[in-house]
């Protein structure tokens, strides 16, 4: 094992199937949970997340804990992609929050899995941004993310905001896929894309043309709504998750302060990195200053879900690339800069849709930006059919 | 100028479920500290609150016995604030989508007039952790206690109707009743299981101003609150007088010096809905088997009593004042033909000797049957009145049937014509000076006959018989 790919491993590894890495925000019980921040620091998991023990009992082994962005928020120091790619494990789980999983696999060249909200249980997920977070799962093979979902998708009746519908259903195997489907693309997606950007979506059009799906041009909302209103509104939630890093019971306490109020400052102070500082600010100003624009940002959601929802009226996907050629996702300094990274894989993390990203197939050159197709609620098993038939076999542009 | 006051009470009221809002930890704050608590309650990394149906169902019955409109759709918002009692920064709290609105209750002013007063609406919440500060040591040290943290509460926000203290306090009792009466909360103020917090502004007589408020904390009785709206009334008109602004803050009430004294400025914090605890949507079919799952409520019941059983109003109102006394009242009219009497008999006797014990009618060993009992042993001459409030002390700590409780202590009554006489004609003998007394005109020289006698049978003899005796004998 490598530690500077892995934060905890276990000594000892047992034998078993899949190898599956996790991240210190899931808990496993006994194993170090700090979140990768030091508002967590030297706390270790009471009992397993319901995944986790869902995955144990399938006999999949839990290889170790990769570092991660603080509290999930973005991909700075991130090393699930290269653990998978390293063949370290078959699969890492990665928390999605506005595309983590589907960009850290695009970034390894690997495929990346946000399933839909309301699905997977969260308990036991050390999470930052409740109404958005969910379990992104990367590998090297479809199968792989297959098998991983058929198991983890289970109703819990100890998490209270799973959908409560009647679950995707994984164990049918990856059906045959039939590709007389349609996939929409927004109308002026191009006119957003740098050369290099346009290049490659041209062959990831060339490629789902060629595979037989039949490509149509879709109204999609303002571009940049959904990013505003997963700012806002991931920020507040962020802003109040947080709040239990008080350094009281648990986690970082800083020392030599006279009362409490210095000891909650002093302690948050030393905390947490700049960035999360930075959008714990913003959320506080919603909470506190401007409840207005929250209020808004909320009724912005669910028009944005009923119009997308209305374009799954049209056609039966989404796609798009799945990352920027810049700014890198792990290089943010700025929490503007930030969503700019993320601006193709917010839609689905704000509205709760699947989506997967596809390596090897949105490419100019050796840039591989990745492509993602997005499908409506619980459409699950089949974009990872649709996902199984278009991904490239041997490299390099899809086969028939 | 005069001055009226406008009051408006917020009442946390906590459920006594068996477990709390979100957690199956016991709901028991008053355990060994830190022992029932859980990841949820605790709210450590990862836990998931999980709304309780239980929870729920109580305060939605207890919401029906205040007269309100239950909502279909309420949900949870966090009202943040940082603080050592609260261990995630926020509260989980109803605050823009309440679970009941529009309530009432109707009070008697000056013990006559019927008045109504609104309730806003009452909302969920779960309680915050309790924190006990340790100042004797060397280092003062505060610690945390997390057995109260996700207890059930719901707040009762009244509308500003409230016009005097004496008007409070009378809300506050027939709230407590009502509550009480659906099982919810036994609605202790000195216990902790009811909190009461008034808002209390001051305007000129007549005009429909609402000026800028104070609200009063920490009275722990319901004479506290009306002492303490009285006083802050009192400063207020003063300030006003003195044409001192009133400012906007929140006090405490002082009960050993009587007065409030500023405590800070009034807490403000956001309110943003919760993304973690699912709304809750209550259907007509489920809210119907709740309305038919209500008991009868007191209002209804004087009017049944007095019925039913011939009591007068005030003697109904006493008899529904608690339901378990109320149901045992009736348990033990089914086979006692005076009802009036049984109540006379609880009013007098049985509620004092309860308040005196400090135990509620469920707590001691009397049941409807052997009250029963004892009353007809009463009406019967086997024991009279005076054994038979004794007796009535020891059926409340004694698992014993009045029967037996008789026997042993010796109380039957003495109604043996013959042994009487006897006894009567020996004390007649005995003091002849009594008999020229009585004979002269003296009616006290009967009592004390009557003594002699009692004191002879150790209070047993049956004193309508005696009294019959001496008299007949001394004629």
């Amino acid at each position: 094992m490598n530690s500077t790919i892995f934060s905890y491993y276990p000594s000892e590894q047992k034998p078993g199937g899949l190898k599956v890495a996790i991240q210190p925000n899931m808990s496993c019980e006994g194993w170090p949970s700090n979140a990768g921040s030091r508002a967590l620091e030297n706390y270790t998991a009471l009992e397993d997340a319901t995944v986790i023990r869902l995955l144990k009992k399938a006999e999949a082994r839990i290889v170790g804990s990769v570092h991660m962005g603080e509290l999930g928020f973005g991909l700075a120091g991130d090393t699930g992609g290269q653990a998978v790619r390293e063949n370290l494990a078959d699969v890492a789980l990665i928390t999605d929050n506005m595309g983590e999983a589907r960009v850290a696999a695009a970034f390894s060249g690997l495929v990346g899995f946000k399933p839909s909200c309301g699905i997977v249980s969260r308990l036991g997920l050390i999470g930052l941004i409740p109404s958005m977070e969910c379990w992104g799962v990367i590998g090297r093979k479809i199968p792989h993310i297959n098998s991983v979902m058929a198991v983890i998708c289970a109703n819990d009746e100890q998490d209270f905001s799973m959908t409560g519908e009647t679950l995707p259903d994984f164990n049918k195997g990856l059906l045959q896929f039939k590709p007389s489907e349609t996939i929409g693309v927004a109308d002026k997606y191009e006119e957003r894309l740098t050369t290099t950007e346009r290049s490659a979506w041209k062959t990831a059009i060339l490629a789902m043309e060629n595979a037989g799906f039949q490509i149509e041009t879709i109204k999609m909302p303002e571009p940049k709504l959904f990013a505003q209103v997963h700012n806002v509104i991931a920020a507040v939630e962020a802003s109040s998750s947080a709040g239990k890093y008080d350094g009281v019971r648990y986690g970082h306490r800083a020392g030599g302060t006279a009362n409490w109020n210095e000891m909650y400052l002093k302690s948050r102070g030393e905390a947490f990195g700049t960035l999360m500082k930075a959008y714990l600010f913003q959320g506080a100003y919603f909470q506190f200053e401007n409840f207005a624009a929250f209020e808004n940002a909320c009724g912005a959601r669910g028009h944005l879900l009923d119009e997308t929802i209305h374009v799954f009226s049209q056609v039966d996907w989404i796609a798009s690339l799945t990352t920027r050629e810049k700014p890198h996702a792990t290089k943010t300094e700025s929490v503007a800069k930030h969503y700019e990274a993320f601006d193709f894989t917010i839609p689905a993390s704000l509205l709760g849709l699947p989506a997967i990203q596809l390596p090897g197939i949105a490419c100019d050159g050796n840039m591989d930006f990745g492509l993602q197709i997005t499908g409506s609620p619980l459409s699950d098993p089949e974009l990872l059919a649709l996902g199984a038939y278009l991904e490239p076999k041997k490299g390099g542009g899809a086969e028939k | 100028m005069t001055y009226e006051a406008v009051i408006g009470l917020e009442v946390h009221v906590e459920l006594n479920t068996p477990t709390k809002l979100f957690c199956d930890c016991p709901n028991r704050p008053g355990d060994l500290p830190n022992l029932n608590t859980c990841p949820v309650c605790l709210w450590l990394p990862g836990a998931l609150p999980q709304l309780s149906q239980e929870v729920l169902e109580k305060a939605v019955t207890a919401c029906l016995g205040l007269n309100c409109t239950i909502q279909t759709e309420s949900a949870f918002d966090q009202k943040v604030y940082y603080y050592p009692d609260l261990p995630k920064g926020y509260q989980l709290s109803q605050h823009h989508k309440p679970l009941a609105k529009n309530g009432w209750l109707d009070i008697l002013v000056d013990g006559r007039k019927s008045r109504r007063l609104g309730i806003h609406h009452v909302h969920l919440e779960e309680d915050v952790a309790k924190l006990l500060h340790e100042t004797e040591g060397r280092t003062p040290v505060s610690l945390v206690d997390f057995n109260r943290a996700g207890a059930p509460l719901i707040e009762i926000v009244t509308q500003p109707d409230i016009k005097s203290s004496e008007e409070a306090m009378e809300f506050l009792k027939v709230l407590r009743t009502q509550i009480r009466y659906t099982g919810a909360s036994e609605c202790s103020l000195e216990k902790g299981s009811m909190r009461v917090d008034a808002n209390i502004s001051i305007r000129p007589h007549g005009s429909g101003t609402l000026n800028t408020k104070v609200e009063v904390k920490n009275m722990n009785s319901i004479q506290n609150v009306g002492d303490a709206i009285a006083y802050e009334i009192k400063r207020q008109t003063g300030c006003l007088e003195k044409k001192e602004p009133v400012v906007l803050h929140t006090r405490l009430w002082d009960p050993e010096k009587k007065m409030t004294v500023p405590m800070r400025s009034k807490f403000s914090g956001p309110c943003v809905p919760d993304p973690t605890v699912p709304a809750i949507f209550i259907s007509d079919t489920w809210l119907a088997e709740k309305k038919a799952k209500l008991p009868e409520m007191p209002a209804r019941k004087v009017d049944r009593f007095i019925k039913s059983y011939g009591l007068t109003r005030d003697e109904a109102l006493v008899m529904s004042q608690d339901r378990d006394l109320s149901e045992f009242f009736e348990k033990t009219v089914i086979n006692y033909h005076q009802p009036r009497k049984a109540a006379n008999w609880i009013t007098s006797h049985l509620i004092p000797a309860l308040k005196e014990l400090e135990k509620s009618i469920s707590e001691v060993f009397l049941t409807p049957d052997r009250f029963q009992s004892l009353l007809c042993m009463q009406d019967q001459d086997k024991i009279n009145a005076k054994a038979a409030r004794e007796v009535l002390l020891r059926l409340l700590d004694e698992n014993k049937s009045p029967e037996e409780i008789v026997e042993e202590q010796g109380f039957r009554q003495l109604s043996d014509i013959d042994a009487l006489e006897a006894l009567v004609e020996g004390i007649l003998q005995d003091n002849s000076s009594g008999i020229q007394d009585y004979k002269a005109g003296n009616t006290k020289a009967l009592g004390f006959f009557m003594g002699k006698a009692m004191k002879a049978t150790q209070g047993k003899a049956n004193p309508k018989l005696l009294k019959e005796l001496f008299t007949r004998k001394l004629a």
